[in-house]
């Protein structure tokens, strides 16, 4: 049967580790692999598996996730019935501990009580992964747990299925309990809850710092890592831009990479991830490099493991260089001159 | 239904028969164009680039893909409360069924969905060329000219002329007479088989025409001279610009490498022009270690392990490894092997080409290659 269970996205993580490319979007919101963000892929997967009511609790910086979900219609969520939810927090203290914040959860109480799904899939937003929720949820109802953990390698995913009454009761009770998240019951032992595990074997991973971001993305280039998370029968949706396709011009190379759509190619690109509507100029060299969208690269520029953000421009002649752990990022809509890097 | 100022109608029931087998299944609207397009992208672009929320699709022939595609018209921002896209296909009435048996005839029988809003002006499209056209200026012109009738004209090479339908032109643009494919050209302006009218001559126009037994009740043919006949104000807008109608394999092949040419006028790239198409989900495209691409044009979906030059490649095409693939068309999702050499070829949606197959160039004519399924049996 559809429809069963509610997708559930704390999108109010915040990573210190991501400052550099967190200070204008939110986790959630960041751009991954050429042309997706990363609540694309938590939320490509719910709607794969059947979801048809999913909530998004944002907290901070959360504009560039509206603009991108807009009214979740490139994930088929711009339903009738059920849909996409977006629940910004009232509170702006410090950010939770854990996924699935009671507190948070608790200011809109409405929305679990007005659903009918059964079960509740409270999740990150932050894995990068293609996984089908549906076994979970069979095995969750076969086997009569109150909670079960995904996991990987023993390691807990932050992801959790529970009855939706379950979790209204958990959020009713919060003062009682003292357990603010998930996680708190799930370490807890002084309740009665069943507490099941469910591993995944696929490819899936958490995104806490810049090195995991570049290290991630790096990997995709592996077509078994690619394979792996593009699948053809489970899509990755994400925001449709009307580009057109990527224009190779004369002396243009490009090796091992990945290329998003509306990129003009004038120079040589290797081993690296090239989002929609970049600019690579004649006789420049981007090696090891993730640019994201709009990015415009002059000529002659020389760019080894650089992270632009979106909007950046880089004048020609530039040298840039960092180094597979320590990438050099540089920020949204900045000048960078071939001066001030010389 | 609230009043419109200008209605399109845009005919898309064309066969195309001269794509050979590349219109078996579907209309040449539907035809693949320019690496993720159809060719009715462009015309769908330019009306709502143009202004223009309102437009009527008639359909005839192998209707199954171009319906689906246009579906309610979101990917050209045309799905409106009022108005939007509405797909028209030929009906029975009590009587009889009525097919289109031409251009004049489809938008006759369509009377009542334009009459819903009692328009100013009707702007008679085609889905079969390849432009960018702001249709809005040809309105403004066709206001200020007064005229009954616009007739959007390019100016074609002499040689050529005779192959078109030519407009003689007086003072001020105004038509003086229509020649269908001329022997002997008078004029070098051709139809581009756009055209706008004013609401109520189009109905008094196409009612007489309707009535009339001998008439093949096509605009061209029929509308156009009688409406001549009769001293209606006819005039020309001359367009400039990137215009092709690619109603033949070659002419097809051409346009796709024109869009690899940097002097090329068609600017894909040009944000304030967009085209939009519907969009299928692909992941980026993914470039292996041991590929080459030089001057392509390639969509997202793609898998290069080979060698591409001076191609086009649409959205999901595989390319397998020792392959060359050289001024070629590769449609969506068409697999190609290893070690397959294609060079001047044009590979239709969802083909598998078998390692090692060949397909070169013949050196004396200039003939593009159409792979059929049926070159491929009794390969693999």
């Amino acid at each position: 049967m559809k429809n069963r269970m509610l997708g559930v996205i704390d999108a109010t993580t915040y990573h210190e580790d991501l400052e550099e490319l967190t200070v204008h979007r939110s986790l959630a919101a960041v751009p991954f692999a050429g042309r997706y963000r990363l609540i694309d892929f938590v939320l490509s997967n719910m709607v794969n598996s059947d979801i048809e009511s999913v909530a998004i609790f944002p907290k901070y910086q959360y504009r560039s996730l509206m603009d991108h979900l807009e009214s979740g219609k490139n994930w088929d969520l711009n339903r009738k019935r059920d849909g996409l939810f977006f629940f910004p927090s009232p509170l702006l203290d410090s950010p939770s501990k854990g996924i699935g914040s009671f507190n948070h959860f608790a200011a809109n109480l409405d929305y679990f009580y007005r659903s009918k799904q059964e079960y509740a899939l409270i999740s990150n937003c932050f894995t990068v992964f293609n996984m089908d929720f549906r076994p979970v949820l069979e095995r969750h109802t076969k086997t009569g747990c109150d909670l079960t953990v995904i996991r990987q390698d023993g390691r807990s995913l932050e992801m959790y299925l529970v009855k939706t009454s379950l979790l209204i009761n958990l959020i009713e009770s919060r003062n009682e309990t003292g357990y603010t998240c998930m996680n708190d019951v799930v370490t807890d032992i002084r309740h009665s809850f069943t507490i099941c595990n469910y591993e995944y074997t696929g490819l899936a991973v958490m995104i806490g710092s810049i090195e995991m971001y570049y290290a991630a993305s790096m990997g995709l280039l592996e077509p078994e890592a690619w394979k792996n998370i593009f699948k053809r029968s489970q899509p990755v949706y994400t925001k449709v831009k009307d580009e057109p396709p990527t224009r190779y011009v004369k002396g243009a190379k490009a090796h091992n990479s990945m290329i998003a759509n509306g990129c003009m190619i004038e120079g040589v690109v290797e081993n690296s991830i090239i989002s929609r509507g970049v600019k690579i100029g004649k006789g420049s060299v981007v090696k090891n490099c993730i640019i994201m969208q709009k990015s415009q690269i002059g000529e002659n520029c020389v760019l080894d493991s650089v992270i632009l953000d979106k909007d950046v421009k880089v004048e020609s002649g530039t040298k840039m260089e960092g180094t597979p752990e320590m990438p050099l990022v540089i920020r949204k809509g900045t000048v960078q001159g071939a001066l001030m890097n010389s | 239904m609230g009043k419109k100022k200008c209605v399109a109608m845009l005919l898309a029931g064309g066969k195309g028969s001269r794509l050979s087998s590349l219109t078996k299944s579907l209309a040449k609207p539907a035809v693949p164009f320019g690496g993720k397009y159809r060719i009715i992208d462009f015309t769908l672009s330019n009306c709502t680039n143009s202004g223009i929320d309102t437009v009527g699709v008639l359909t005839q022939y192998q209707p199954l893909v171009l319906n689906s595609y246009i579906g309610i018209g979101s990917a050209w921002d045309l799905d409106r409360k009022n108005g939007g896209v509405t797909v028209l296909p030929p009906y029975s009435e009590s009587s009889e069924v009525k097919w289109y048996t031409g251009t004049a005839s489809a938008i006759y029988q369509n009377l009542n969905y334009l009459k819903q809003y009692d328009p100013e002006f009707v702007l008679i499209l085609s889905g079969d060329h390849i432009y960018k056209m702001n249709y809005e200026l040809m309105l403004n012109y066709h206001i200020e000219k007064g005229a009954d009738a616009t007739i959007s004209v390019i100016e074609v090479p002499w040689p050529e002329a005779s192959r078109f339908g030519i407009m003689n032109t007086a003072e001020g643009m105004r038509v003086a007479e229509f020649d269908e494919k001329p022997a002997l050209p008078k004029n070098n302006l051709a139809s581009m088989g756009i055209y706008i009218f004013n609401w109520s001559v189009l109905k008094e126009y196409l009612e007489m025409d309707d009535r009339n037994p001998e008439s093949s009740h096509d605009f061209g043919k029929d509308i156009i001279p009688l409406m001549l006949d009769e001293n209606k104000k006819l005039f020309a807008y001359p367009f400039n610009g990137y215009w092709k109608d690619v109603g033949t394999v070659k002419s097809l092949w051409e346009a796709n490498m024109d869009l690899l040419d940097d002097e090329c006028e068609l600017n894909l790239f040009d944000h304030d022009w967009r085209i939009y198409s519907v969009n299928p989900n692909h992941p980026p495209q993914y470039i292996s270690p041991d590929a080459e691409v030089a001057e392509s044009l390639i969509n997202e979906g793609c898998t290069i392990e080979g060698e591409v030059e001076k191609s086009v490649l649409f959205q999901g095409v595989f390319v397998g490894r020792g392959s060359v693939i050289r001024e070629s068309v590769i449609m969506p999702d068409a697999v190609i092997g290893e070690n397959v050499y294609i060079e001047k070829a044009i590979v239709p949606s969802g083909i598998k080409i078998p390692d090692g197959f060949v397909i070169s160039a013949s050196q004396e004519d200039e003939e593009i290659t159409l792979i059929t399924p049926e070159m491929l049996q009794g390969i693999c």
